[in-house]
């Protein structure tokens, strides 16, 4: 690779103040997106500043009050295998099992993958759907702001000069609600995803009390269907509800073209598996 | 600017200088000449280069040499005292489950892994978790076949034991 330097501060004070001393630097985690952009020569780094030391950082907690809280350098396979995702947001650890493969898992963080804002990626529809919230920490304070506005573009955020992520917050899921992420790869199975759906669904006996519908990967951030959500509302699951969905999602939804497919196909996909994810919540989703 | 770090590789202590932009996989071949690990895609998608930190599965192509600081990577070469074949390694020539070889010692790394996450993992589990080793001779099925002895073995053992 080619030469750069590496900072390797111990505390967020001076991570921060190394960001905002150096403002082409970048911070680094596991590396898994970094590395490859300077290996391709996308980005061409003087500094970086890794993460690593900061004590406390791949830390995993819940609180029944504020819900799960995922330390930025916690590894998609740490996610994963926790026992208190697995319990209280499966979805969160179905949607990180299918992210690339085992060695890239065990190195990708949850912290640089919405930092790295990627709509190619299974996170984030799932975190967005569960209402996720992106702790931002500067040397002087931090703040909250929800995934569904930090991630702006394809590979923008909010992050301000100075910011890092911290931690990912998901509240708590509250009771009754059941939950799937469904994912769909065009090229090879460990392949990033052409198109993502993640769905709850409150269900009173077969009727829908209340249904969350994100579509990713088709969009350059994840797509928050709420008038398919709206729809959902009070209607019962056969087979004319689904298809119904199915035509409203891919009327709604504007995909862009990329090299898992065109946006064409894409919007038949988009329909299609947000059909599928639905069935798939209200068979055999997790509930919780 | 080179740094000294300590780290563990293969059971020895090992007090190394690395640049910052060195990966694992280059200190390891070129440093230490453990040339097992081997680069076919460079970008973490292959799996040639599959060694455990701290136990795990990982890209050594894709972590940063400094990053194993303080932490114990085992390769190829440390899977068995010299001269000696692990289980795995014995199942994959009783299977010969390989044809030119490339992608074998990442193959058997990621299997090592798989021992340690899902010591029962079925059919299902293996294969998902080793989706990600490509093997462009095609020795696919050997593999799962390998695999699957060893966790038979394993299980085999472990009833021997709480038997005895």
């Amino acid at each position: 690779m080619r030469r750069f330097e590496l900072l390797e501060p111990e505390s967020f004070t001076a991570a921060s103040a190394a960001l905002l001393e150096h403002p082409e630097a970048k911070a680094i985690a596991g590396g898994t997106a970094l590395l490859i952009l300077i290996k391709h020569g996308v980005y061409i780094p003087e500094l970086l500043v890794n993460l690593r030391k900061i004590p406390g950082m791949a830390d995993i907690t819940w609180d029944a009050a504020t819900g799960l809280r995922i330390g930025a350098l916690a590894s998609i396979n740490d996610v994963e295998r926790s026992p208190l995702v697995r319990e209280h947001l499966p979805m969160l650890a179905e949607a990180c099992h299918v992210v690339a493969n085992i060695r890239i898992r065990n190195l990708a963080t949850i912290g640089g993958n919405v930092a790295h804002g990627d709509y190619q990626s299974d996170p984030p529809t799932a975190l967005v759907a569960l209402g996720a919230v992106v702790e931002l920490t500067t040397a002087t304070g931090s703040r909250d702001l929800p995934l569904a506005d930090f991630l702006l573009g394809a590979y923008e955020t909010a992050l301000e000069p100075g910011e890092l992520v911290s931690a990912v917050r998901v509240p708590p899921p509250g009771a009754g609600w059941r939950s799937a992420y469904l994912k769909f790869t065009t090229r090879s199975s460990e392949d990033r995803p052409a198109v993502g759906v993640a769905t709850l669904l409150q269900l009173d006996g077969g009727t829908v009390r209340e249904a969350r519908l994100v579509v990713g990967a088709v969009t350059v951030t994840p797509s928050r269907m709420t008038e398919v959500e709206a729809y959902l509302g009070g209607r019962t699951l056969d087979a004319g509800t689904l298809a119904q969905v199915g035509r409203m999602v891919a009327a709604r939804i504007e995909p862009i073209d990329d090299i898992r497919g065109s946006a064409a196909y894409k919007r038949r996909l988009a329909g299609v598996q947000a059909e599928r994810a639905l069935e798939l919540c209200s068979t055999m989703g997790a509930a919780r | 600017m080179k740094r000294l770090i300590s780290t563990t590789i293969n059971g020895r202590e090992r007090e190394l200088a690395v640049a910052p932009n060195r990966t694992l996989l280059e200190v390891l071949r070129e440093d230490l000449q453990l040339t097992g690990a081997v680069e076919g895609c460079g970008v973490g998608q292959c799996g040639s280069c599959t060694v455990l930190v701290d136990g795990r599965p990982v890209s050594s192509c894709l972590t940063l040499a400094t990053n194993v600081e303080g932490r114990s990577v085992t390769t190829i070469e440390g899977v068995a005292p010299a001269g000696q074949l692990s289980a795995v390694q014995q199942a994959f020539i009783n299977r010969q489950a390989f044809q030119c070889g490339f992608c074998t010692p990442g193959m058997i790394m990621a299997v090592e892994g798989l021992l340690r996450d899902e010591p029962g993992a079925g059919e299902a589990q293996i294969r998902d978790y080793l989706s990600g080793n490509l093997c462009r001779c095609g020795t696919y099925s050997a593999v799962i076949d390998a695999v699957k002895d060893v966790i038979a073995e394993v299980g085999a053992a472990r009833d021997r034991a709480s038997a005895g």
